[in-house]
Order: C-alpha cells, then structure tokens, then sequence
C-alpha cells in the first residue's frame, strides 16, 4: 500500500516534464510557468489561475552537450541540465518562465532561456541578499511588479482574495510536508530518505491540489506503520539540489538512514508558512516569507543557514551531516569551509562531496561514505 | 584558520615590482608619459600599504567594484583584492604557493583562482592584515561570497555591500541606502569621519574621468589604432585603484593627448597593424608580457574590449555625491555581464565590432570565470551573424598550469592565419 501511495510521485517524476497533469491542465486552456529558483513566489502564478512548476534538468547523470554548448563547461551541471531539456524542446508547453538573480548560474540559466527558447512570458526578479527591513522593502516591489506583469499578461487581476487561498493552498502542503518529516524524527523512520526525494521532485512538478491529496494519504499509511528495526546511523543531506533517489538509496545502502536535509529541492523550498496576520497585505506576508526562508548559500550573513542546518541536525539527532557540492555551484562551495567549521564546533562531522546534478552515486563516492560512516560509528559506539 | 605554508610578503615585493617597471618603462628610447604616471602611481598604492601600519593609516580590503570613491574621500588606505592578487601574478609570476593554501583552507577548484589565491595569501600572511574587509556581490557569486571567509581568516571585521541586478530607482535607492550604511561602518571602525565635501571633489573628478574615457574610447577607433596592444589593462586598473584620484585625471588627460597625436601623426601601436581584434574578457596576468610581443609580431591589437572600456552614459552630480556613487556602479561597463543579459550588452558587442571595424574577436574563457564563459555561445553567434570568427581560449586569470604559452601562441597563430585566409 505505502509502494503504492509513493508510485503515484514517482510516476509523475518517470514522466516529467510531460506528465499527465500538465497535459490535462494545457489541454483544459491553462497556461503553465515555469520557475527557476526557490525565491520565486509561486502563489502568485497560481492565483493569476496558472500552474506552476519548476524547471528542474534531468534527475540522473546524462551527457548534455546541449546544455554546454550553451553554457560552457564550467557552469554547475543543474542549470545545464535545465537547459538541456529547454532546448530540446521538452519544456515547449511553457506560457512563461520566471526567475530570480539568485546565483549566476540561475541568472545565466535564465538569459538563455530567454534569447534561445523564447518562452512567452518572462520576469526575472532582483533577490537582495540581506534580510534589512529595506531588503524586504526592495524585494516586496520586485514581487509586486512581477505580479503586475503577469497581470498584464493573462489579461486577469490577482485580487487579494484569490492570493489568501493559494496561500491557504501551499501553506497546507508545508504544513503536510512537515508532518512527514515529523515521521522522520522517530528512532525508526516509516519511510526512507530516498522515498522521501521521490515525494519532494513531484512536490514541485505537480498541481498542488493534487499533491497534497496523494501526500495526506500517502501521511496515514506511514502514521499507521512501523518502521522496522532503528538504523545505526541517522544522516543529514545538506547542499545545493539533489534530485536523483537513488543517490540517497546508495547512501543508505551503506547501513544509514537520511533522516533530514537541507537542500534547495527540499526543506529549503517547502519549510517556511506565509504568516498571515497584522493586517499585513497577502503580497506583502509572501514576499516576506519568500525572502526570510530558509536560507540559499547566496544570503548574508551565512550564518542563518548554519545556524539553521545546526538546529535541524540536532531536531532529527544526526550523527553525521553529508554534503553534495555540484561542480561549480560557486554559492555552496564557498560556504564548505565555514560551515565545517561551524559543524565541527557543534560536535557534527561533515562529509564533503563533490558530484555532478543528477549522479547516481559512484563507486568512489560509496567508498568515501562508507569510510566516514565507520568514522561515525567508532564514534557513536 | 592559518596554513602550514610559508610566508613571504607580496606587497613588498609588489612595490619592487612595480619600481622596475618604471625604471625599464623610463629607460626607453621614448618613454610613454601616461605609462610612467601609471607606475608612479601603482608604485604609491603599494608604497602607502607596506607602510600602513608605521604611519597608523587604516587599510580597508575590497573587492573589484566596490566604490573605492568613499574610502579615498575618507583618507581610508584600500587594499583591491582581486587587482593584488592578479599583480602578484603579473609582476611576480608566482601563484603556485597562494593556490595551494587556498586548497589547504578547503577551498574546492570551482572558486575562481584570483579568490582561492586571496584566501589563501591571507592564511600564510603573505597579504597583509588589513582593518577591514569590504566586499560586494558585483560582479559574481566568488565577489558576493568571499568576504566572510576573509573576515574568518583575517579576523577583521567586515561589511557586505548588497549591489541590486536591475536598474529601477528604488533599486539605485536601494544601493545609497548601503553605501549610506557601510559610511557608518566605516566612520565607527576607523574612528575617522566621512568629509562630503571631499566626496564631492572625488565626484566631480570622477565624473571628468569619466568624460575623458569616453573620449579616450572613441579615438581608439581610429585605424591604425594608436593604443598599445594591451593597453585596456591599465584603464581598468586606473579606475579600479584610482576612481576620482587627480592624479587619476592627470594619467588620463596624457594618455588621450598621447592618442591625439599619434591620430594626428598617423602612427599605430604596432609597427604594421594587420588585425583588429576584440577583447572579451581578461587574458592570463602571467602571460601578458609575452601577448605584448606576439601583438607587435603579428600586428594584432585589441582596439575594443565592450565590456571593460565602453562606459555607459550619464553625468555625476558633486552635490549629490552618494547617490552619485551609486549610478556610477552602473555604468561600470562590466555590470552590462552582472545585469541581466539584455539588448544593451548585446547591442554593445555589435556596435563595437561594426564601429571599431574588426577583424576578429578573442574570448578569454577563464574556467574559474562561470558568467563569463556562459556567454560565449550567445556572444559567437552575434559575432558569427557578423561574419567576424572569434577565438576561444581556455585559460586561467592567474593559475599558468592551465594552459601554456606555446598552447596559447599556437591558438593564436592559427587564428591570425584563419584571418589572413579570409
Ligand atoms: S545554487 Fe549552485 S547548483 Fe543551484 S543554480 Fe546556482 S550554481 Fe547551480
Ligand atoms: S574572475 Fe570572474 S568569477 Fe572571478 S572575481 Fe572576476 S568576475 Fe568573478
């Protein structure tokens, strides 16, 4: 049954980006954006009555001569991967593209897009990298000009009204994604960390009505069963975006279990509510939680993530954090010696590797896992 | 966070450096002026940082871009990171060791050298200690990112400039509003007071600067081209070190003298100029003394470089001299690659190529450099529809073990021989 519930993700994500969904959706006269980056706030195209969903490349480790030409080598391999599917037309059913100057890989990612795939409507945002009141200011006119031309471009008005309920919407399904990382605190988690990544990829990929359907029966299966034996080890995922499953399952293969993480495709995109209240306008309640998430490795000071990662690490009672570095994500892999200083003074140990989007997990990244797990467990014993 | 790597002073051996190279560019047969107040005042800038901690200056580290305008009308002595770290490369051919305590910090290759190397100079102390790190996210995530491990590896205190992508006016606001800030960090930590009527006369001489290298721009579009073949390298430093500096006003009215009259006598940089080219992005330091002589050789000289030289337009105002700091940043011509990639920056490639009539375009792919290079493909393709070939290089700003000399000559070579084919 638990199979079942979590073969409904994994065959939107077999089938992304054509999945059913967003047939269905174009076919009934909706228009589909797609976005780029977690400061995006997708209400905003949900309440203009469009689905959103994210431009993610492929899930596993592919050749992308496309996506190099176009970039060039150097460039991290996620946004060539995006562009590869771009350019080969995979993303054709796209009305619009919207993206923040988040990191230049996501703003050369975004003027490429925009000058060789031509997606009809395109906004890229300005995402200060300060959480000043004046930060917050420049980034809330950023999100109201974004929703003015998307406006313009359906031809509709976004009223407050119907931005409270795509809040309601998204909040929901934070809300219930939180519920299933509370499943993941147990001494022995119901689910594993690479069936987690399956429910995360379709979070983004589908209607959200649909989602948080599926995810709150998929939740009272998991909250009937029980998880078997405790893994000896608990393990945090931490880094820029990891989309392959299998990846995880290789990890916990090697006798763990990815209790939680902290990645621009999962608890950095879904974890923090839109706080209505204080009479604060809808737009205005979004954009401060879009800027105020989570952190990115872009944001200054960086110890709000590390002081993040830390306390999550300890919620979940890790006893050793991984980190994934894709080749040339400058943002995160600036921050790896910082933030192993920062885990080492925690009493956390960090393993640091250095992958291209999409890899399966190599031979000699299994060989360098297993050697810091038995660190671990000579630790822990 | 120290290395286990050896120590020696790359400042005192910058100021050597650069006391030779005014000796051999005085010692020839007809010294160029304008090179001469160049190196006089690198020479200075060098000078006034060895001696900083016996004369009590306070020494401000900064990145590329950062507004070096405030720090000089505050007395301020700055320190550019990225400048140092590619003269070092430059006058002292040694990278090898500063690379290699950037790796032992923990630093993964994909950091762009010329930041792995500061990082790593800090660590062994071969830069000294400054007062203060400054940093700003123009014009890359390595410029937005590496403050913080300085201030960790210094233990300086530090300040974050948040320089917005687009150009709206509360986005400009936006930028006063930090520059406003940072003058306070500054004012607190140097104990020494902001003197805006300073700021002023720094704007009012920038905004002269600023004048003359647009004019300096267009007399480089004469043929043949009266611009030493390398020479946009120096009008990037002089801004970089010496934005609103007289002594930065007196360089250049020389230098576009210097211009007019080899315009006037009809005399090229190169005895016989065979190629225009245009430059894009920044060749390898370590290499440029031998890109020089294969210039002369084959009579290739870069007359455009868009995004180093071509300023954009606008006035700066002496009675609003912050505001005026701000709008300056965006006319740097670097930030048409840090804005989003429009039809100004692309308009720019093709007015260059038609005005400054060339023949062929260089592209330096610095593999550290990531928005740089993710333009190639679109900057070939407007060049191509030009029928200009552009030639790519792979190389590394500082780091030679990525592409060799002769590597490099036989790149070249091949490509002069394309043109001559055409
Ligand atoms: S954060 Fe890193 S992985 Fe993500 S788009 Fe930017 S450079 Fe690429
Ligand atoms: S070389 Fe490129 S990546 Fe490095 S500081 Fe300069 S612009 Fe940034």
């Amino acid at each position: 049954m638990k199979q079942d519930l979590i073969g409904r993700f994994r065959e939107v994500n077999q089938t992304f980006p054509r999945t059913r969904e967003i047939i269905d959706f174009k076919n009934n006269g909706g228009m589909v954006f797609g976005w780029f980056c977690t400061y995006v706030p997708e209400e905003i195209i949900h309440a203009a009555g469009g689905l959103p969903i994210r431009i993610v490349g492929h899930s596993t480790e592919t050749e992308l001569e496309d996506g190099t030409a176009y970039f060039y080598v150097n460039n991290c391999s996620f946004s060539r991967s995006c562009l590869q599917l771009g350019l080969r037309h995979e993303y054709d059913f796209l009305d619009g593209i919207v993206g923040g100057s988040t990191c230049d890989g996501a703003r050369r990612l975004f003027d490429l897009w925009r000058i060789y795939i031509q997606t009809p409507f395109h906004c890229i945002m300005t995402v200060p990298r300060k959480y000043t009141d004046r930060a917050h200011d420049l980034y809330n006119s950023q999100v109201k000009h974004f929703k003015d031309l998307l406006e313009e471009f359906v031809d509709l008005p976004i009223t407050d009204e119907a931005l409270l309920k795509s809040i309601a919407l998204f909040n929901e399904s934070r809300e219930l994604l939180r519920s299933l990382y509370d499943l993941r605190r147990l001494d022995s988690p119901p689910i594993s960390g690479a069936e987690i990544m399956e429910i995360l990829n379709a979070s983004f990929r589908m209607p959200k009505e649909l989602f948080n359907q599926h995810l709150q029966e998929l939740l009272h299966e998991l909250q009937q069963s029980d998880g078997g034996r405790p893994k000896p080890l608990r393990i945090m995922l931490v880094g820029s975006v990891l989309t392959n499953p299998q990846f995880v399952k290789s990890i916990e293969d090697l006798g763990a279990i990815v209790v939680c993480d902290e990645l621009c495709t999962s608890t950095r995109y879904w974890s923090d509510l839109v706080v209505l209240g204080n009479g604060l306008p809808p737009l205005q309640a979004l954009s401060r939680r879009y800027l105020n998430n989570f952190p990115c490795a872009r944001m200054y000071p960086s110890t709000e993530r590390f002081d993040r990662i830390v306390a999550l690490a300890k919620a979940f009672g890790v006893h050793g954090v991984i980190s994934e570095t894709i080749r040339y994500c400058v943002p995160y892999a600036h921050d790896l010696p910082l933030l192993a200083d920062h885990l080492k003074q925690e009493g956390l140990p960090m393993l640091t590797l250095d992958v291209e989007h999409g890899t399966p997990g190599s031979g000699q990244i299994q060989t360098r896992v297993q050697a810091f797990f038995e660190m671990l467990e000579a630790r822990t014993l | 966070m120290t290395s286990s790597l050896q120590n020696t002073n790359r400042i005192d051996a910058l100021v050597r450096a650069t006391r030779l190279m005014y000796r051999m560019s005085k010692a020839r047969p007809e010294p160029r002026q304008s090179e001469l107040l160049y190196y006089q005042m690198l020479i200075r800038y060098y000078e006034r940082l060895l001696k900083a901690r016996e004369n009590g200056d306070f020494v401000a580290a900064h990145t590329v871009f950062f507004p070096s305008e405030v720090l000089y009308a505050m007395d301020i002595a700055p320190m550019h990171l990225e400048t140092t770290s590619w003269m070092t490369a430059l006058f002292l051919g040694e990278y090898a060791d500063l690379l290699a305590a950037g790796a032992e910090l923990g630093l993964a290759s994909e950091i762009c050298s010329p930041h792995r190397g500061l990082a790593g100079a800090f660590s062994i102390g071969a830069l000294p200690k400054p007062d203060v790190v400054l940093w700003s996210n123009m014009v890359c995530d390595n410029t937005a990112k590496s403050g913080e491990l300085l201030m960790k590896i210094t233990g300086c205190p530090g300040h974050f400039l948040d320089h917005p992508f687009q150009d709206s006016s509360e986005e400009i606001a936006y930028f006063t509003d930090e520059l406003k800030e940072m003058v306070a960090f500054l004012e607190d930590h140097s104990g020494r007071k902001m003197d805006w009527d300073r700021l002023s006369l720094v704007v009012g001489n920038m905004d002269k600067q600023l004048e003359i290298l647009r004019s300096i721009h267009e007399l480089r579009k004469a043929i043949p081209s009266p611009f030493h073949p390398q020479g946009f390298l120096e009008l990037l430093t002089v801004d970089y070190l010496f934005a609103g500096h007289p002594e930065a006003t007196e360089y250049l009215e020389t230098l576009r003298q210097e211009l007019e009259e080899a315009i006037a006598q009809g005399k090229g940089a190169v005895a016989k100029e065979r190629y225009r080219l245009m430059t894009l992005f920044l060749p390898p330091m370590y290499l440029i003394g031998f890109l020089e002589k294969m210039s002369q050789e084959f009579g290739a000289v870069s007359v455009a470089e868009p995004f180093f030289c071509q300023w954009g337009d606008g006035k700066l105002d002496p009675k609003r001299p912050l505001e005026s700091v701000a709008l300056k940043s965006y006319m740097i011509p670097e930030m048409n690659m840090y804005a989003p990639m429009g039809d100004r920056a692309i308009t720019k490639i093709r007015t260059a190529a038609q005005e400054f009539r060339i023949d062929g375009a260089i592209y330096y792919a610095d593999v550290g450099c990531r928005h740089t290079c993710a333009t190639i493909k679109l900057f070939k393709d407007i060049l191509d529809d030009m029928d200009i070939p552009v030639l790519t290089l792979d190389c590394d700003v500082v780091d030679p073990t990525i592409t060799s000399q002769e590597e490099i000559r036989g790149k070249l070579e091949g490509f002069f021989e394309l043109l001559d084919d055409r």
